[in-house]
């Protein structure tokens, strides 16, 4: 039983390749039933997500290898001309394991340790339980492979610290004020960056944020959205500054919308209590002189990447300890998928002496009681787990490599003679 | 035959334990600040409430043959420093579940223990005892305002450190692990008030100690002088920034300075005379 993925990632191919490739969920579902249907594969799995497109499969048949699957995707997708073999990656057995449990876990992402993934492995293999395309061996290999990614995100540090410029100014404003629900926080610009910000002080429980727009409409739009409510109009907000202690800007506008004077004015107001002014506007909207203030911290698009870098880099240093539990959960994979290649062999041995056992006893049901006869079956079970049990075990205790199983199963089918009772069987 | 036994036997062992129990301790703490080891998180703290409660023991055990009566001579208040930093960290620690500061307070405390092990082993540890509630409570409560006094100028500097980090973009380890301005603000007003308060007491059971023993209070007395500029620069750092619109950031700058000053007193006092009330400098 061999398992295999191929696919296209952000890795192996640019976007528009990605995106020729790609599979929505109802495109999924009826590539996964032609597979089945067609007798390609005994299981299959699509995973497919804005940055890669990928099949897990079990093969029915030894034609069905990785070339052929590629053929089979892009013959579905119809993408001939653009499409070629070497946009592809491809994995086998193990490593197709290793590469799901990377990809769950986040290390295989464009942005290391995004915490959508797993969600979008979840997604994929309940399409695939949805349309029957996930068996024995899927099912073992995506929930090991949650696990591990559960593990990734409990023990590691890999999801850690802000990788987006809004959530880093969000990080950044939690190391000057410890509580940001008793801040007032005032956003200039009701625009795309301005609303991630808000959402994402938000979420941190920040509710007094007061919204400000050139449209009016727009900043009430987006103070509803977010449950506040307070808006302040345009023209006049600037005489409120002194009461904000953070500040988003986010404009694109390209002279400065707060300057010099205006700000030392509103910090004399305060008393020089610390403000933090978030500028995500490009061109920036806040006057650099500003940041020489008492007190000020100002901070801009280039300062928040230092942010970013920094926990990229903190994450990039824990990748030894996801590899490591990486492995450690492929091992276990391994010898799991092992106990599936000495399973018919431990099955025809018990159901030979099962054999024995019932044709000797048969012997005995009108010599004996019925009582008598129940007591015999129940010492003869006995015996018959006590004489398989060393053989059962030695079968599904682990092999250095995969290549000893056959020797293995081998040297237990001759012993006990099941090569007959196979074909007997059959 | 006790006392030899215990002067040349039981002390020094024991003396060796708590300054081992502290650095491990230290340890524990500086693991999990600098390295985030697993191990010295779970075992930091109830290390540290092992050795606090080791050291209450060991001072127990030490003033016991003088009917538990302190002795105030250099090695004995400088225990006792170590002891009240600790004490004061944990009580911090417990009440405002920040433990990434412990690391800087501790190695004040684990030192203060070391440099007192050593003033007991070299045999200068022998002091004075002073008997009566009030200069009991006026050398303890000296020995607590010292200790807010040491913890304010740290987490001074600590917040110093930190702004100092955030103005310039320097986005690294410190500003990762240590707690947010804020919260090292409110450390240090916390400090500076136990600093005050017990300052205060500290010169109210002075008065009344120096009354029983029929003594005339020189008003002019050097350190009479100093430990009245101090109190006084502590309750003007309570108010200062409603009185002068000071804020946090010159805040620790004058805190810091005022630990220096005074630890270098107390340094001074220790080698020019190892005896507390003896001397003057």
């Amino acid at each position: 039983m061999n398992i295999i993925s191929v696919g296209v990632n952000h890795k192996s191919a640019p976007i528009e390749i990605r995106e020729r490739v790609s599979l929505p969920e109802d495109q999924a579902k009826a590539f996964l039933r032609n597979l089945i249907d067609d007798g390609l594969a005994q299981e299959a799995m699509v995973l497919s997500t804005c940055n890669r497109t990928e099949l897990y499969v079990v093969p029915a048949m030894p034609e069905v290898d990785c070339r052929y699957m590629k053929d089979y995707l892009i013959a579905f997708k119809n993408a001939h001309n653009e499409v070629r073999h070497e946009h592809f990656f491809n994995r086998f057995y193990c490593n197709t394991a290793r590469h799901l449990f990377e990809v769950a876990s986040a290390v295989d992402s464009l942005i290391l340790g995004e915490g959508q993934i797993l969600g979008q492995v979840k997604e994929g293999y309940r399409i695939a339980v949805e349309v029957q395309s996930a068996g024995i061996l899927l099912t073992r290999l995506c929930h090991t492979a949650f696990s591990v990614a559960k593990k990734v995100k409990t023990k590691t540090k890999i999801m850690e610290g802000a990788v987006s410029v809004s959530y880093a100014a969000v990080e950044l404003a939690q190391k000057i004020f410890s509580n940001l629900s008793m801040k007032k926080i005032l956003l200039i610009g009701a625009g795309e960056t301005g609303e991630l910000a808000a959402k994402h002080m938000f979420q941190k429980n920040a509710r007094n944020i007061v919204i400000t727009n050139r449209t009016l409409s727009k900043a009430e739009a987006l103070a509803e959205e977010l449950g506040t409510n307070q808006v302040l109009p345009y023209e006049t907000y600037k005489e409120h500054l002194h009461e904000f202690d953070i500040i988003i800007t986010a404009v694109s506008i390209k002279d400065y919308v707060l300057k010099e004077p205006e700000l030392q004015q509103s910090m004399q107001k305060r008393r020089l209590k610390p403000v933090i002014i978030l500028d995500l506007g490009l061109p920036r909207n806040v006057d650099p002189e500003i940041g020489k203030l008492k007190n000020m911290f100002l901070k801009d698009i280039d300062d928040l990447k230092h942010i970013i870098d920094k926990n990229l880099e903190l994450r990039r240093a824990e990748l030894p300890k996801v590899q490591k539990i990486i492995n450690e959960e492929l091992i276990g994979f391994a010898r799991w998928i092992n106990t599936l290649k000495v399973r018919p062999t431990i099955v025809d041995l018990q159901s030979k002496f099962i054999n024995i056992k019932e044709k000797e006893l048969e012997r005995f049901r009108y010599k004996v009681s019925e009582e008598e006869l129940k007591r015999m079956e129940r010492l003869t079970d006995r015996i018959l787990k006590k004489i398989l049990h060393h053989p059962i075990k030695m079968l599904k205790a682990p092999v250095d490599t995969a290549d000893n199983i056959p020797s293995k199963v081998n040297l237990v089918r001759n012993i006990f003679d099941l090569e007959e009772q196979n074909q007997r069987s059959k | 035959m006790d006392n030899v036994l215990f002067s040349h036997m039981l002390h020094p062992i024991l003396t060796g334990t708590v300054s081992l129990l502290y650095i491990v301790t230290l340890i524990l703490y500086g693991g999990d600040f600098f390295r985030g080891n697993a191990f010295a998180k779970t075992y930091k703290q109830p290390a540290l409430i092992v050795t606090i409660v080791s050291h209450i023991a060991y001072i127990g055990f030490l003033t016991a043959p003088e009917g538990y009566l302190m002795n105030y001579s250099s090695a004995m208040l400088m225990t006792m420093v170590a002891l009240t930093l600790a004490v004061t960290y944990m009580f911090i620690e417990f009440t405002t579940k920040t433990d990434k500061t412990g690391f800087f307070i501790l190695s004040f405390s684990a030192g203060a223990e070391i440099i007192s092990s050593f003033f007991f082993l070299s045999a200068t540890g022998e002091g004075p005892t002073f008997s009566g509630f009030g200069i009991g409570v006026h050398l303890l409560s000296a020995i607590f305002s010292f200790s807010s006094i040491a913890i304010a100028g740290l987490y001074s500097f600590l917040y110093l450190l930190l702004f100092r980090q955030i103005k310039n973009n320097k986005f690294g380890f410190l500003f990762e692990n240590l707690p947010n301005l804020e919260v090292l603000e409110q450390l240090i007003r916390h400090a500076v008030a136990f600093g005050f308060l017990f300052l205060s007491m500290t010169i109210f059971a002075g008065i009344i100690g120096t009354i029983q023993t029929s003594e005339v209070i020189n008003l002019f007395e050097t350190r009479l002088l100093v430990l009245f500029v101090i109190w006084l620069c502590y309750g003007i750092s309570l108010f200062i920034k409603k009185l002068f619109g000071w804020d946090t950031f010159h805040m620790a700058y004058l805190l810091i300075v005022l630990f220096v000053v005074i630890t270098i007193l107390i340094i001074l006092m220790s080698i020019y005379s190892p005896t507390f009330h003896s001397t003057s400098f």
